[in-house]
């Protein structure tokens, strides 16, 4: 019998057609098609789909062929990419060099254990993904090897402690240099070009793509650097909002009751400040705000939605047949919360995450923006400040840049989690 | 209903406590605690006299007692019922009685914070009562539009054109007006960059007139100051709401009194606004409430960009200076405003919608 039950729960699990989110009675539906075709929506959604495909793969090409979804990837894959190699793509230490006869490459000396571990990390996904191996499969092949880099990567990678980015110009005008290849964007965002007098606030031209800031700095490099902080701390912080979102709000919908009612008085705190409100007091009174403190704090201010979600789901789910047979054949609770419970509550929560990360993006931006953000780390918000703090008058290109880059990131992020939302709603479907 | 409204109230008090709760000992458990950030904005100072202020701060506000206490102290300033306190510092008699709530006195301006409070709150939500409006008319319109011509090139269109809306960063937009449309040495100033008020203003007449010249006027001359920050506290709202009301139209089309409308021989006209878009609009006024926060949220921003004097950048202000009985206080003022916000917004659900009841 138990086995049985598991069974039929494993089912839905992978398949929930009718998970179908925002749904006045989100039904099991999953149970196959003699219980899904009971609801017209369902039916629907059972003969648009082949009955061996999953929900998650059908919603993935539903997402994959919407061109709106599209547009957001390839800029997301764009940023990716500039993101692992930005120093490759914008330095001022040149790639390779010939001096006094001898070769070597700066830029690689120059590279921090970040920078490698990123890249070692990047090449073990790629050649993961060629194996085909299954999700947890490669996550777990991935931190493997990560934790094996680590140690040798912290010891060995040491970058020089100061670096006179001119020398490289300098040597090369003089002849010393005799041979060398730059990156495309031959200025580190932390170059502030002393070697040349008028190098600040130079508008957009072939020198500088997008101009130099008030320091002199190239403002296209510092976009292509600061695209790290902001895919990380899009990525992270919501990992860390979801795990708690799913906690709470996993307790309470299973354990309803007292525990429910203090747990909603909990969430309601959180939702009676306005967030951003928050994450000022929070961030003003913290001295050292690095990437990770603040993936930290906004990761810890923005659950409530998640945990709501999951509150309702799993109140929902806890009532339906299957559950309820999985509770009667003695399953232990670690088996019914996480594989039948969890595993069919989670598809609104996917949605949400996805606004969720855009959220954090702008929430980081902003709080570089009002001078609370990234200490040490230039940020796209802190750029953007940069034209409000800068006393010469409004220069267009350190404020038009940056911005743009938030938006069309944040805008990715709305794109795809819309077309997610449509693929994975049944409703819509019908409607459409 | 009234039953209904008393537990509501009741059950913002815990909420309530808790918000300051949160505020609070993020702002103690900060390091240094708030005695040495309050001392850090008076300068150079020698140590003997930095010692003698810190001294005089700490029994002051009572900083050198133990957290508990001071946060216990402070709800007992703010509630109307407590333990009445004589003059200042901590309470010398424990008779229990009603009482006039005391927000305290700024740690940086030496003002009530109540006063501070009362002069901000106003401008904050003249700034929501103008946008939100703005925002429903809009959203409203182009969710009927967008309805209307499901799935052809207008309605794919502006749902892609307000979601883009819904992504630009408020800061963005802000800078960009602020630089090019308020801009006397290169670009146009059709606007003006800061504040609520010209200089001048306090020497105009209320109403535009135009003896001898055109004179704007003091009202006019703040709907003038107004015009950008309410933009930039409206754009991102549309998305949102354009995209509900086009689902809840869709769902009115569906319904059996709208084929019967439509079979009785009634205009499209008549059909879509007198029987389907009525219908329609029961889920904006739900989300009403759940759009307040994010236009506090915003105004943090706008306020600050624009340089209005209201909430937000108070609140802004009062972190930067590490001003606690005024962040406290802001805290207190703009959970219970939201909190109101959300209780209005239930409230109008039930008498919009006579489905929808409290009593139980």
């Amino acid at each position: 019998m138990s086995i049985e039950a598991a069974r039929i729960n494993d089912g839905a699990a992978g398949e929930g057609t009718g998970g179908s989110p925002g749904a006045p009675a989100p039904g099991p539906s999953g149970l196959g098609a003699s219980g899904a075709s009971a609801r017209p929506g369902a039916l629907l959604v059972s003969e648009a789909l082949p009955a061996s495909r999953s929900l998650f793969r059908q919603a993935y090409h539903d997402t994959l062929t919407r061109p709106s979804a599209r547009i957001g990837l390839t800029w997301l894959f764009l940023l990716a990419f500039v993101a692992v190699f930005a120093p490759f793509l914008a330095n001022s230490r040149p790639l390779l060099m010939k001096m006094a006869g001898r070769w070597s490459s700066p830029l690689l000396r120059g590279l921090t254990p970040a920078d490698v571990l990123l890249l070692i990390a990047t090449f073990t996904a790629i050649i993961v993904f060629a194996l085909r191996l299954s999700i947890p499969r490669s996550i777990g092949f991935i931190a493997g090897v990560l934790t094996l880099a680590a140690l040798p990567v912290l010891m060995l990678v040491k970058p020089p402690v100061n670096t006179v980015y001119s020398r490289y110009r300098e040597q090369t005008a003089l002849g010393k240099i005799q041979w060398s290849l730059l990156p495309p964007v031959p200025y580190s965002p932390t170059d502030r070009l002393r070697d040349q007098p008028d190098a600040r606030l130079q508008p957009p031209g072939r020198e500088h793509w997008v101009g130099t800031d008030t320091n002199g700095a190239d403002v296209f490099s510092g976009l292509l650097h600061a695209s790290r902080v902001a895919l990380s701390i899009g990525f992270i912080a919501t990992s860390i909002s979801v795990v708690i979102g799913i906690l709470v709000g996993g307790i309470m919908g299973y354990f309803v009751g007292m525990t429910d009612l203090l747990g909603m008085r909990f969430i309601e705190i959180f939702e009676a400040i306005p967030q951003l409100f928050l994450l000022i007091s929070i961030t003003a009174f913290m001295e050292h705000r690095d990437i990770y403190v603040m993936m930290a704090v906004i990761g810890a201010t923005s659950w409530t939605g998640y945990a709501r979600f999951l509150r309702a789901e799993f109140l929902t789910i806890r009532k339906l047949d299957y559950v309820q047979a999985a509770i009667a054949a003695g399953l232990p609770r670690r088996v019914i919360l996480f594989r039948h419970m969890l595993a069919n509550g989670l598809t609104p929560i996917l949605v949400s995450t996805t606004f969720g990360v855009a959220g954090a993006i702008l929430y980081e931006s902003t709080l570089s923006f009002l001078g609370l953000g990234l200490v040490d780390e230039a940020s796209w918000g802190s750029m953007l400040q940069q034209a409000r703090a800068s006393g010469s008058g409004f220069i267009w290109w350190i404020a038009f840049f940056p911005g743009l880059a938030i938006f069309l990131t944040v805008f990715s992020y709305n794109l795809i989690g819309e077309s997610l939302r449509d693929a994975l709603d049944p409703r819509l479907r019908k409607r459409d | 209903m009234f039953n209904y409204l008393i537990r509501r109230l009741l059950l913002m008090l815990p909420t309530l406590i808790g918000v300051t709760a949160v505020v609070f000992f993020v702002m103690a458990l900060s390091p240094g605690g708030i005695g040495a950030s309050l001392l850090s904005t008076e300068g150079a100072l020698r140590p003997e006299e930095r010692k003698a202020m810190e001294a005089y701060y700490k029994a002051r506000y009572g900083l050198d007692r133990p957290l508990p206490v001071q946060y216990a102290h402070w709800l007992n300033h703010v509630s109307p019922i407590g333990l009445k306190t004589a003059g200042e510092g901590f309470p010398s008699s424990w008779k229990v009685g009603f009482k006039y709530p005391d927000l305290g006195e700024s740690y940086s301006s030496h003002r009530p914070v109540s006063q501070m409070i009362g002069e901000a709150v106003p401008i904050t939500i003249l700034l929501e009562l103008l946008s939100l409006p703005l925002i429903y008319i809009i959203a409203i319109w182009t969710g009927i539009r967008s309805a209307r011509s499901r799935g052809k090139v207008l309605d794919v269109g502006m749902g892609f054109v307000l979601l883009a809306m819904f992504s630009m960063p408020e800061i963005w937009i802000g800078m960009l007006f602020i630089g090019f449309l308020t801009n006397h040495m290169s670009y146009v100033h059709w606007f003006p960059s800061n504040g609520l008020h010209d200089v001048q203003s306090d020497s105009m007449l209320f109403l535009p007139s135009w003896s001898g010249g055109f004179q704007r006027g003091w009202l006019l001359d703040m709907a003038w100051h107004l015009c950008l920050p309410v933009i930039c506290l409206s754009y991102g709202s549309f998305a949102f709401l354009s995209r509900l009301q086009r689902g809840a139209l869709l769902e009115a089309l569906n319904q059996d009194f709208v084929r019967t409308a439509r079979a009785k021989g009634l205009s499209e006209r008549v059909v879509i606004y007198r029987h389907a878009f009525r219908n329609s609009l029961m889920p904006l006024i739900t989300v009403a409430a759940r759009i307040l926060p994010a236009l506090i949220s915003g105004a943090i921003v706008i306020e600050t960009i624009f340089g209005v004097p209201g909430m937000g950048k108070l609140a802004i202000d009062s972190v930067f200076s590490r001003d606690r009985e005024l962040l406290m206080g802001i805290t207190l003022i703009a959970s219970l405003l939201q909190l109101i916000g959300y209780l209005i917004g239930d409230v109008a659900y039930a008498v919009a919608d006579p489905r929808v009841s409290y009593v139980d």
